[in-house]
């Protein structure tokens, strides 16, 4: 079974393929949302509603990283890995490990949240974190 | 903020940053005693201790602090990522300001950021931690070439330019044997596109000190030195900005040097066409391109000119770096940001040699934490 790395960034669906759901905040007070939750609208200082925010954004920037892959010391990458920064609709920006390789994206790109696995826990479940998949036949 | 008495800084000293094995303890007893020599003080004569690491134990600070004596004096740790040592420095600035000591010591140390990172074994995932910091820098850089067409020729010539400013200053971890071309900076392996290994900043170890005081004692001190007074010292925290992101803030809003710096000019009463020199926490180029603009040293969108133009090396019109910065000096962690007063001061009173900066007389030093916080000094040879 898959289960997010940590609680509370984001849910995993029980159906097969559906893509993560982010655990955002929305301030009536500052009509602006926000990725992770927070306790306290940060510009109203008034309080906040749990929402679920987009799994589709746009690519606001890239970048492909030569370095050790989450935590590890090792240069095990296999080649290294490409990142993202993603505007979402609702005016959030989320950084997060993107599916491809150098050359496969631009600025603008339309993508999809997923999950990708980072490893197992003491019960055998696929740990996941969040990534992004540019969506098929964004230009 | 009004500082209320004048401060001035009235002794620096470094340990050599760089890749080597000397202790915390070691470098932080060479760059304190450094900076009691260069002060002319004794360690009697320091009424308070702001002591800076990133990395250690919790009682580091003060139990390195023995080393120099044990007079009673108040010792406090001070940890705020890169901006540690900007933020003891600060710290120390307040004391003498506030009335509460008449001399007090900044100093930071850190081992080298691999050997900390090791020190933890390997570590499972975290949201926090999903990506690393080079690829925070890695977006503004590609952010900023697809919106004002910068180019990688560009991030090359700034690394290049504080790699060669480093080949002068004994302490910098990179003292390369000969000029480094852009050419040599895009030839080394790629970090994060379109960073290469080059344009990154030394993660070495090292540590630096400087001491801060009132004028009656700077004056006592000055032995036919300049003075040099700090004229102002700002930090702030984050606000809200469009695209704010909330987590793996390692480069945070780009609007907090402005605020900080727009802050700063106001208190000191100069504008940034008014400076000498300028140190920014460059730990990759696209951020000393980046505050070029936002330092209002050229309007936005005209730091490529600059660049081109070779205004920021030392001899053009407004140098950044002149010790290397970040990427040539290199970047420990908790003691960079007293690097950067070790060089404005010694700018300001003519003692930098072969990396002089003709006539300089006002020095401004930069230094962003975790993007979450900017500090920002400027220092005025009187």
């Amino acid at each position: 079974m898959k289960v997010p790395v940590e609680e509370g960034y984001f849910r995993i669906p029980p159906e097969a393929h559906a893509a993560p759901v982010l655990l955002g905040s929305y301030s009536p007070a500052a009509s602006t949302y926000f990725w992770p939750r927070r306790k306290r609208c940060p510009i109203s200082l008034e309080a906040v509603e749990d929402c679920e925010l987009s799994t589709e954004g746009e690519i606001y920037s890239w970048t492909f990283v030569m370095l050790p892959w989450l935590g590890s010391m090792e240069m095990d990458t296999g080649g290294g890995f490409g990142a993202v920064q993603v505007d979402l609709p609702e005016g959030v920006r989320i950084q997060a490990p993107l599916e491809g390789k150098m050359g496969d994206w631009k600025i603008g790109q339309k993508v999809r949240l997923v999950t990708r696995s980072v490893g197992k826990d003491d019960q055998g479940n696929d740990l996941c974190t969040i990534a992004f998949r540019v969506m098929e036949g964004s230009k | 903020m009004s500082m209320g008495r004048d401060v001035y800084v009235v002794g620096v000293g470094m340990h050599r940053y760089g890749k080597h094995d000397v202790s915390r303890r070691d470098m932080h007893y060479t760059a304190g005693m450094a900076a009691l020599e260069d002060a002319n003080l004794s360690f009697r004569d320091v009424g308070a201790l702001y002591s800076g690491y990133i990395g250690g134990n919790m009682l580091d600070g003060v139990t390195f602090a023995k080393d120099f004596g044990l007079t009673g004096l108040p010792v406090v740790h001070i940890e705020n990522a890169s901006a540690t040592g900007s933020s003891a420095f600060r710290e120390a600035v307040m004391a003498v300001a506030g009335g509460s000591s008449e001399t007090a010591m900044a100093i930071a140390f850190d081992g080298r950021l691999g050997n900390m990172a090791a020190a933890g074994g390997p570590r499972r995932p975290t949201m926090d931690t999903n990506l690393l910091p080079a690829a925070f820098f890695a977006f503004w850089a590609v952010r900023r070439m697809h919106e004002n067409g910068t180019t990688v020729e560009t991030f090359a010539k700034i690394a290049a330019k504080n790699w060669n400013h480093a080949r002068f200053n004994k302490y910098a971890e990179r003292q390369a044997d000969k000029e480094i071309t852009p050419e040599t900076v895009l030839a080394s392996p790629m970090v994060a596109y379109p960073h290469t290994a080059m344009m990154a900043c030394g993660a070495g170890a090292g540590a630096s000190a400087a001491i801060v005081a009132t004028r009656e004692v700077a004056l006592r001190l000055a032995n036919g030195r300049p003075l040099v007074r700090v004229i102002a010292s700002q930090m702030q925290s984050e606000r809200y900005q469009p695209g704010h992101v909330f987590l793996g803030a390692i480069v945070g809003p780009s609007e907090s040097t402005r605020i900080t710096a727009n802050l700063a000019y106001e208190e000191a009463g100069v504008g940034p066409n008014d400076l000498s020199l300028v140190h920014v926490h460059d730990a990759f180029p696209i951020e000393e391109l980046m505050y070029y603009e936002l330092l209002g040293i050229c309007p936005d969108g005209e730091g490529d000119r600059l660049v081109a133009e070779g205004a920021t090396t030392i001899g053009g019109r407004i140098p950044f770096s002149t010790d290397g910065g970040l990427i040539g000096r290199g970047h420990p962690g908790g003691p960079t940001g007293l690097a950067q007063i070790w060089d404005v001061t010694q700018q300001l009173r003519g003692e930098s040699g072969v990396r002089q900066v003709e006539g300089a007389r006002l020095g401004l030093a930069h230094m962003m934490g975790a993007g979450s916080v900017c500090v920002l000094h400027i220092l005025q040879k009187e």
